[in-house]
């Protein structure tokens, strides 16, 4: 797989069809994202699950590639692609912070052991170079044990989880789609400033509500965080809640616009009481 | 169910529409419960999710929102932001274990004091029977 990806960024880059190629590369045994210029330096590119294409750069309102751009105008950047990462690239387009005319997308699948391990729901790009398009994980496996608790049980749940918070911003940090500059979860009328646990459940709620119709279940944010707080029960539950509402999927279609920017008219909501209508 | 909990509730009214619909409620003395804290808003759209939370944390039982009714809306669309996200903050709501009925929406036209009064009564007997806010206590 990994030797399809090379000949395919190497056709790429000899064609002059991109003017460099954005991958990890691999370096004293780690993966670390790097911008191919040359075909020469393809043969060090890897592909690897466990370090991703680090989209969002902290702390400002920039992304890796929408600095790449602004350094390479008019010029095509080829992106290695995984399912996730391809998703979180159309929904960077959307928020307008990179231009997807000028990104050839690199996509590869991912195997099913690693789907497994992700508990990733489509593990491959929409027109992959290498792999084959496997099963995905369904996504009621992530919140099924959630919905069968009591409400009463699940607040206690959450709150044992969440006040476990250091509140050290890694959850938002590592998010490909965590880009407003000024974020809410710091600003002192909903996050006391100073003050650890943050407040129960305000904090987390901002970053819940906020990837409703962003999250492109990547899964960082569960990974980087320290506590380990299983924050993709909910991000997981409420993309489920998405599609049942409006049959809406983060980062598939690039010219649909979020539901929640809408009218009725143009995104109905599904079985919406009558007094609602 | 107990008779002597008299639920508190935030209620965010759409400056057009329900604020009208509450005076109007006032002026023509129909009978409605007292538990409401009204907060004047430009728009239903103005109510952010935040402030749903942020109310049920800080001590409401129950948070109403009244708007206008979908095509009515002063500026044309806010109402339909409003919608959408209630629709998702409930279940939000009921993931992290916080009964989504806690939450109302309606839409109240000016004219519609009698509704309004209506309501606010039900509304006020649901969260009666539902008791006390769990999450005021954390």
């Amino acid at each position: 797989m990994k030797e399809q990806v090379r000949l395919r960024c190497k056709e790429l880059l000899s064609a002059k069809r991109v003017a460099a190629v954005w991958g990890l590369r691999e370096k004293d045994g780690c993966a670390v994202p790097f911008l191919f210029q040359n075909p020469e330096e393809i043969d060090a590119l890897t592909l690897s699950p466990k370090a991703p294409l680090s989209f969002t750069c902290r702390p400002s309102n920039e992304t890796m590639l929408s600095v790449l751009q602004k350094k390479m105008p008019g010029k095509r950047i080829g992106v290695v692609a995984r399912g996730c990462d391809e998703r979180a690239l159309i929904e960077l387009a959307k928020g307008e912070r990179i231009d997807l005319d000028l990104i050839e997308v690199i996509g590869f699948s991912c195997d099913q052991a690693q789907a497994e391990e992700c508990v990733c729901s489509r593990p491959f790009p929409q027109n992959p170079v290498a792999g084959d398009k496997v099963k995905g994980i369904p996504e009621e496996k992530a919140f099924q044990g959630l919905l069968a608790m009591e409400l009463k049980d699940r607040l206690k749940y959450w709150e044992a989880q969440l006040n476990k918070c250091i509140k050290c911003y890694g959850c938002r940090n590592a998010c490909p789609m965590c880009y407003c500059k000024d974020c809410r979860m710091e600003q002192s009328v909903f996050t006391k400033i100073g003050w650890l646990p943050p407040e129960f459940p305000l904090f987390q709620f901002v970053r819940f509500y906020h990837m409703s119709d962003h999250c492109i279940e990547c899964g960082e944010c569960e990974k980087a965080c320290p506590m380990d707080i299983p924050l993709r029960k909910i991000t997981k539950y409420l993309r489920s809640r998405m599609e049942d509402l409006f049959d809406y999927h983060p980062g598939l279609d690039a010219k649909r616009k979020s539901p929640i920017l809408t009218t009725v008219d143009e995104d109905p909501v599904k079985d919406l009481p009558d007094e609602l209508r | 169910m107990n008779e002597n909990f008299e639920p508190r509730i935030v209620g965010f009214m759409c400056n057009w529409c329900t604020y009208v619909a509450a005076d109007m409620a006032g002026v023509a003395r129909l009978k409605q419960p007292p538990n409401m804290t009204a907060i004047r808003v430009m728009c239903s759209g103005a109510v952010s999710p935040l402030y749903v939370i942020s109310a049920l944390k800080r001590g409401a039982d129950g948070v109403f929102i009244g708007g206008c009714h979908i095509g009515d809306c002063h500026y044309q669309r806010g109402n339909h932001s409003t919608l959408k996200r209630i629709m998702i903050v409930k279940p939000l709501l009921e993931a992290l274990g916080i009964d989504s009925r806690r939450v109302r929406l309606e839409w109240i036209s000016a004219s519609e004091g009698v509704k309004y009064a209506k309501v606010i009564a039900e509304f006020v007997d649901q969260l009666k029977e539902l008791g006390p806010n769990p999450l005021r206590e954390m």
